[in-house]
């Protein structure tokens, strides 16, 4: 996404050709990590995805971006680096990597506190049954794969 | 804002992926669901009436005979929904919930356009994969409004609308019979007639009619307002006694045993 797009919805057609990294998923030897992933089906990676599938993933993000670009007009650059390092200070406040963070100072800086939307109450990780490795998780957040 | 384990291929993809691939290898995919309902709102001199039947369908076969299809927004407003019920229902829930947090925050009273956009929002992100079709009416302090709202997220202000399978039915009373500054009375039976031509004309709507009127400072739902009946049919279908003739008989006494306790 261009940083100083005035875009207010997603673009419907995802821009370059798809493409996949092994990174995300490698373990310490770089290779696909098959034992905490599963198998990898470049098939199903690649294939188009439900349509709206990129819209809502990149629904947030491209209305910050827009807010973002206002500022910058208006106000100058500072005004969306102070913005983007209140937020970023903020969302370092966070429990465990495993343990669910309301983050609710994020919440407020990003005007959905008083807001009750489908990820506050679907699939919502706090109720999840799935075992969570702390080691795993801190790695994660660290950069630290060795 | 939750962090959580990276995945590669969200089960949606995946799923996505494999129906992908059987249709490529001829199989065919359940269609949508059709889905019927009759649905009207119109404007009157001191508020809003809207109205909805209460016949929920899936495809052929009636479901629910009597599904509630005004829904709770606001004290100040409601929405009657067609399209997927479930959709309808949660789209409402979560904006009728967004309202509550808004007023609590700012101590006022809801205005009707705010939960327009908020609704209208919701469907426009979801490009019409939400299957809601929505008629909002409320008063607030701008006076009595009435706003229609296809799955798509457009939207118009108008003085009587309709919708759903049973809107050609229900817009041909509205039409030849709103006028401005109609009275309260007169305003719920052109609802009540409206809906009932949907009710007797389109397969996809029947049950009874509920309406609910919006008035200033008070919302009144008027619960099955009527139930239509169809008229009688001309020839009778009962077969008379004796039509099917008795070719032999046998009675079995039971000999053994204690008899079943039913107390």
């Amino acid at each position: 996404m261009a940083t100083q797009s005035l875009r207010i919805v997603p673009s419907s057609f995802p821009e370059g050709a798809p493409s996949k990294s092994v990174k995300s998923t490698a373990n310490s030897f770089g290779v696909h990590d098959t034992f905490r992933l599963g198998v990898r089906s470049i098939n199903t990676e690649l294939l188009p995805s439900h349509p709206l599938e990129t819209r809502l993933d990149q629904w947030d993000q491209t209305q910050t971006n827009l807010k973002l670009t206002m500022e910058r007009r208006i106000y100058g650059i500072h005004a969306p680096i102070r913005h983007l390092m209140e937020r970023s200070i903020v969302s370092r406040v966070q429990r465990l990597p495993v343990l669910p963070s309301s983050n609710l100072a994020l919440d407020i800086l990003m005007g959905k506190d008083e807001t009750i939307e489908f990820e506050d109450f679907l699939n919502d990780p706090e109720s999840s049954t799935e075992p969570m490795d702390v080691h795993v998780s801190m790695e994660h957040r660290l950069g630290i794969k060795f | 804002m939750h962090w959580s384990y990276p995945k590669e291929g969200s089960i949606l993809q995946t799923i996505r992926g494999k129906n992908v691939a059987l249709e490529e290898q001829g199989l065919k995919l359940p269609s949508p669901t059709k889905t019927g309902t009759t649905i009207v709102g119109i404007v009157f001199k001191d508020g809003v009436v809207i109205g909805a039947d209460t016949r929920a369908t899936a495809d052929q076969q009636v479901l629910d005979k009597n599904c509630f299809k005004i829904h709770y927004l606001a004290p100040n407003m409601n929405c009657c929904g067609a399209g997927t019920a479930a959709d309808t229902k949660f789209t409402n829930d979560l904006v009728s919930s967004q309202l509550e947090l808004h007023r609590l925050s700012t101590g006022r009273e809801s205005r009707v356009v705010t939960a327009l956009t908020l609704l209208k929002r919701i469907l426009f992100k979801h490009q019409g994969n939400i299957s809601a079709f929505l008629i909002l009416g409320g008063y607030d302090v701008t006076g009595p409004k009435l706003y229609t709202i296809a799955s798509q997220g457009n939207t118009d202000n108008v003085p009587f609308t309709t919708m759903g399978s049973g809107s050609l039915a229900a817009m041909s009373m509205l039409e030849s019979r709103w006028k401005k500054d109609m009275e309260r009375q007169e305003a719920i039976d052109l609802v009540k007639d409206a809906l009932e031509a949907g009710v007797f004309n389109d397969l996809g709507s029947g049950g009874a009619v509920n309406i609910a009127i919006i008035e200033k400072g008070k919302t009144e739902l008027k619960m099955e307002y009527s139930k239509p009946e169809r008229e009688p049919k001309c020839r009778s279908y009962k077969f008379a006694r004796g039509s099917t003739a008795v070719l032999n008989s046998s009675t079995v006494t039971v000999a053994e045993g204690d008899a079943m306790d039913t107390s």
